[in-house]
């Protein structure tokens, strides 16, 4: 197998205007932060994203204060019990993103139709609620069988999944250390993966969490979570996470990208 | 004396029938404290599904903040992913879930996505349905909490609808069942599953709850004062499942909130730093 450990200077540039990102893990869970703050450092930066996320967090947030993003898909976007995404919540609230409104439902079947090479998957969920009304993309379809009307989730296509992940081997087979949240179906859905992990090592026996055959890149980023938790190496930084939110609700967002 | 997040604890907790599973979204404590304290009381053989780890979980460990993670993780029987959980596990097992509204309305209708202005540009918007727009559709045991009672919560008419509540045009599930307020409990057994008072808690009174709620209320022919904490739940709650004090991060604001999130945070620090 081909070795792919890179330095993470050279996998910024795989990130081009106008593409889907995905990022994976969760909220403030094993969030690619380092992968995020560097693409935010590099000159210029990325233009017109659309960020794809199960649950947006910290690191989105990052990217939507950065204004490298146009249309956000994700069925939800806050910092948990830090509060609202503060860059976020200004942007929407200022006319400034589109966002694709998206349940939980719609983005795991929308991924499992990306996967499985068809359109659609259908589902009950959606059913009775204004979500159609925000996006009338989305179509209903008669089950032929029983007749009832159901949600005909529309694929969902990624250009590049970053990914953050407890240990990997130069070949990107990896181990996730929990909280599996979407990741095994975005390294699959993307048409470019990229890992950056706590540890690398040469070669990992298995069983792995993560096979190696769609990764593109490994990037050896240590703490490269903070202050998202990588579990079990690290827990949360709350305190830092507050700090973020009071630099940005003091206007200071750019000065806390460039601290480091 | 007890405090009122400890009420709504003891309240979601009685809710909770032994040999259930039960979910948890994120950032939810009164929650997941009302489950533990169901666990350690009478409903043993609880089993526990969490949005942070996607486990299923039988163990018990006490609410972590930075460490989170913690319960779900440490504790997990068995791993599922969020794919797997969303389209296969959740609309199988069907489990009780507590969601915690930005508005509902008399029918048990609700929403998580924004509050005034227009969706393009709202007043606030909110962190999104997660969830909420898939399972309400089709759940038995969907039950709704609100720790501040208010009229920005309990509207006429909502902004947005993402979780689906008693309307004829449901062909599956049932809508919420129950919801618990920092004022009293209540089910939807008013006319066309509307939401009916059924307890207002110690304190204050059946027409203090009308005059904060955004729309006349049902009231349930018992209607009676709830059921206060036991000493023996008081002591389950602050001593052994919550001994930071997280679940009052629910029922803070402002400043107070962000106080008690520092404050919890370097008492979690000290703990971890011990152990």
């Amino acid at each position: 197998m081909q070795d792919k450990l890179v330095d993470l200077t050279a996998v910024l540039p795989l990130i081009r205007n106008n593409q889907t990102i995905a990022l994976g893990g969760m909220t403030i869970y094993r969030r690619p932060v380092a992968f995020v703050r560097a693409l935010l450092q590099r000159q210029p930066r990325p233009q017109n994203l659309t960020l794809l996320t199960f649950t947006a967090g910290l690191a989105s947030d990052m990217l939507v204060g950065g204004g490298c993003v146009s249309h956000v898909r994700t069925c939800y976007f806050g910092l948990e019990s830090f509060g609202l995404a503060p860059m976020f919540t200004k942007m929407v609230e200022n006319g400034r993103l589109t966002i694709i409104e998206e349940s939980e439902a719609s983005i795991a079947c929308g991924l499992r139709a990306a996967v499985g090479q068809l359109g659609f998957i259908p589902s009950r969920a959606w059913q009775g609620t204004d979500l159609f009304k925000v996006r009338p993309d989305v179509k209903t379809i008669i089950d032929p069988y029983s007749g009832e009307t159901l949600t005909a989730f529309p694929a969902i296509q990624v250009d590049v999944a970053i990914i953050h992940v407890l240990k990997a081997d130069r070949f990107g087979n990896a181990i996730l250390g929990g909280n599996p949240t979407i990741d095994e179906m975005l390294s699959n859905v993307a048409k470019t993966v990229i890992l950056t992990a706590e540890a690398v090592v040469d070669k990992l026996e298995g069983p792995v969490e993560l096979t190696g055959l769609p990764v593109t890149a490994v990037c050896h980023q240590p703490n490269g979570a903070w202050p998202t938790s990588c579990y079990p190496a690290y827990p949360l930084d709350g305190e830092e996470i507050l700090r973020y939110i009071d630099a940005c609700n003091a206007g200071q967002f750019e000065d806390y990208i460039f601290e480091r | 004396m007890y405090t009122i997040d400890e009420l709504i604890c003891v309240c979601i907790s009685r809710q909770i029938e032994d040999g259930e599973l039960v979910a948890q979204g994120m950032s939810t404590p009164l929650v997941a404290a009302g489950y533990l304290l169901a666990k350690l009381t009478h409903a043993p053989n609880l089993t526990f599904i969490s949005a942070i780890g996607q486990t299923f979980c039988q163990e018990f460990a006490p609410l972590g903040l930075a460490t989170v993670e913690n319960l779900w993780l440490r504790n997990g029987l068995f791993t599922i992913n969020f794919i797997t959980g969303v389209c296969d596990f959740l609309p199988r097992y069907q489990p009780k879930e507590f969601f915690r509204p930005g508005q509902v309305d008399p029918l048990g209708n609700f929403n998580n996505v924004f509050m005034g202005g227009s969706y393009a540009q709202p007043r606030l918007r909110l962190p999104g349905s997660a969830g909420i727009a898939d399972v309400t559709v089709y759940e038995e045991k969907v039950c709704l909490y609100v720790p501040r009672h208010g009229r920005h919560t309990f509207v006429p008419q909502l902004d947005f609808r993402s979780g689906v509540g008693h309307v004829p045009e449901r062909t599956r599930g049932s809508g919420p069942r129950y919801l618990v307020s920092d004022l009293g409990q209540f089910d939807f057994g008013g006319e066309n599953g509307r939401l009916r008072l059924t307890t207002h808690h110690p304190g204050t009174t059946p027409q203090r709850i009308q005059a904060k709620t955004g729309f006349p209320l049902a009231l349930a022919p018992d209607l009676h004062e709830t059921k206060p904490p036991t000493a023996e739940e008081l002591r389950l709650l602050r001593e052994k499942i919550d001994p930071l004090g997280i679940r009052t991060l629910e029922t803070l604001r402002g400043a107070h909130r962000k106080a008690k999130l520092r404050q919890i945070l370097a008492a979690e620090k000290g703990i971890l730093g011990r152990g």
